[in-house]
């Protein structure tokens, strides 16, 4: 007999949501009172220390929590060790602030260090964790392999990072730091968030529509062409070959197959009404769209706007849409299951979709479409004004994901 | 929905109260979602043996499905004993949705 899915105990996960969604929330401010940089070069301290907060303490954070509830259903077996999962909340917890206030400042010592270290401990206890859950599986499960393979993305992402901090201050590398970002930041959002969101989309959004599509080979294609431009990305920044445009032909063609793949998952869907937590995760592979076209016009001009919007579309828009999206699909379940599963007969109880408000996510929706059409616009045009409000905008897109984040992890059996 | 048993009065009645579980995510009952493979009745040993998979092996709402279905055969046949064996052989895959079903999703 088979056992139904072994969930991980929500102690080592809901950590994560609340941590991530505080984090969004600070990113928010810090855009907020340093949206005049926007309008500079992108190497400034404030932009180094929100990237990174937005790309660790959001993105990676709310990825790990998801990933210790969603690896036990993925390989069908428990979690290898809750106690790795809190080790990896504690560690990065602590070494994200001192990360990110240390680049704020701009002091590259200790500190910022001490933080790398913190963050490279956490990466590498999630991935014995999830090494040693699978251990021995025999299931050809794709959506693992690309879990898996982002997991080590992740981890030479933040190994690499760590030597360039060192770099800052000791000299380890034939050249400055600063020549290396663009190896360090595209390990993150191609090997990292790509391959992490593809496996876990591909899987999640087929679900949670009901689709009769399925093709395994397509997903194969799209993750052989996202590691195959990565490895030719080192490559040619090695022997310095001046091909940057073939890793990103190879990237891109994965995104828009990966369109596809959800257009058609779409398109095939049985469950014709489709919830807005869904349909914001599907206006991210929308939005996936913008960072290629950007990055494909920075080829030809090299405008420091470019840049900035590139960065502001890939950690605001596309990382930051999926995830308000996919929150109100995962955390719901796991506040469920802690306070119904065993006592849902009982008599009345909520479903998972009201244990938020369904109005302070359509808030957060329509603050968070303006902040990012205005903050863009504002990037583009130069314009102060609009980068404020786009901040604006998306602090309060923040504060109302942040109440309903609140509302369920406190929410209480009646 | 095609359910086998060894006796068709109790799964009428069994299948009746069966679709007062509900798929949280999908908001279905389990009955017309074609979650239920098999229900059979061992008299004898006042035993009930429910086989029944889920949408998906990913499904996080899987141990909240199958012990209310448990629950449920337990109250609507008291003093039975009851067995919810679960099994993604075959898988389960939208044909299985009612009629009913797929209105209800449309």
């Amino acid at each position: 007999m088979i056992k139904s899915s072994t969930t991980t105990h929500y102690s080592a996960v809901v950590p994560f949501y609340v941590y991530a969604a505080l984090c969004f929330l600070i990113s928010s401010v810090i855009l907020f009172y340093n949206h005049k940089n926007f309008t500079g070069p992108y190497f400034q301290p404030s932009i180094l220390a929100l990237t990174h907060l937005m790309a660790l303490g959001w993105g990676t954070m709310i990825i790990l929590g998801a990933s210790h509830q969603l690896i036990p259903v993925l390989i069908e077996r428990s979690l290898f060790s809750e106690k790795l999962a809190y080790l990896s909340f504690a560690t990065a917890a602590t070494g994200i602030p001192l990360l990110v206030y240390n680049f704020y400042y701009f002091h590259l010592g200790l500190g910022a260090q001490a933080g790398g270290i913190l963050i490279n401990i956490a990466v590498l206890t999630f991935l014995v964790n999830f090494i040693m859950s699978i251990a021995n599986d025999k299931n050809d499960n794709i959506h693992s392999i690309f879990i898996f393979t982002a997991g080590l993305w992740l981890l030479i992402t933040t190994l690499f990072g760590l030597l360039l901090l060192f770099n800052f201050t000791s000299n380890i590398l034939p050249s400055g730091s600063l020549t290396y970002l663009s190896l360090h930041a595209h390990f993150g959002i191609a090997g990292w968030f790509l391959l992490l969101i593809i496996g876990v989309a591909s899987r999640l959004i087929p679900m949670f529509l009901i689709s009769k599509y399925t093709n395994k080979p397509l997903l194969k294609i799209i993750f052989y062409l996202i590691n195959a431009g990565l490895l030719f990305f080192i490559f040619n920044f090695n022997f310095e070959l001046n091909l940057t445009f073939i890793p990103i032909v190879f990237i891109s063609v994965a995104v828009v197959l990966f369109i596809f793949y959800c257009y058609k998952t779409y398109s095939e869907r049985i469950r014709k009404k489709v919830d807005n937590p869904v349909k914001l995760s599907l206006s991210s592979v929308v939005i996936s769209v913008i960072p290629i076209i950007i990055l494909c016009t920075t080829l030809g001009f090299k405008q420091h706007q470019n840049v900035v919007a590139y960065g502001f579309c890939i950690f605001f828009g596309w990382i930051t849409s999926i995830i308000l999206g996919m929150t109100f699909k995962t955390l719901p379940f796991i506040i469920w299951n802690k306070a119904y599963k065993n006592n849902r007969v009982k008599g009345n109880n909520l479903d998972p979709k009201n244990l938020f408000s369904q109005l302070n996510f359509n808030f957060m929706f329509i603050a968070y479409l303006a902040a990012f059409i205005i903050f863009i616009t504002g990037i583009f045009l130069l314009s102060n004004l609009l980068l404020q409000t786009g901040a604006f905008f998306m602090i309060i897109a923040a504060i109302f994901y942040n109440l309903n984040v609140f509302k369920m992890v406190s929410h209480k059996v009646k | 929905m095609n359910v086998e048993t060894n006796n068709n009065l109790k799964l009428t009645i069994a299948l009746a109260a069966l679709e007062n579980v509900i798929d949280p995510e999908i908001q279905l009952n389990i009955v017309d979602l074609g979650l239920v493979y098999e229900i059979n009745f061992n008299d004898k040993e006042k035993l009930i043996h429910c086989r029944m998979t889920l949408t998906t092996q990913f499904c996080p709402m899987g141990e909240s499905i199958q012990s209310e279905t448990e629950q449920t055969l337990k109250n609507t046949f008291p003093g039975e004993d009851v067995i919810v064996e679960l099994t993604f052989d075959p898988p389960w895959n939208h044909e299985r949705i009612s009629e009913e079903g797929k209105k209800f999703l449309c």
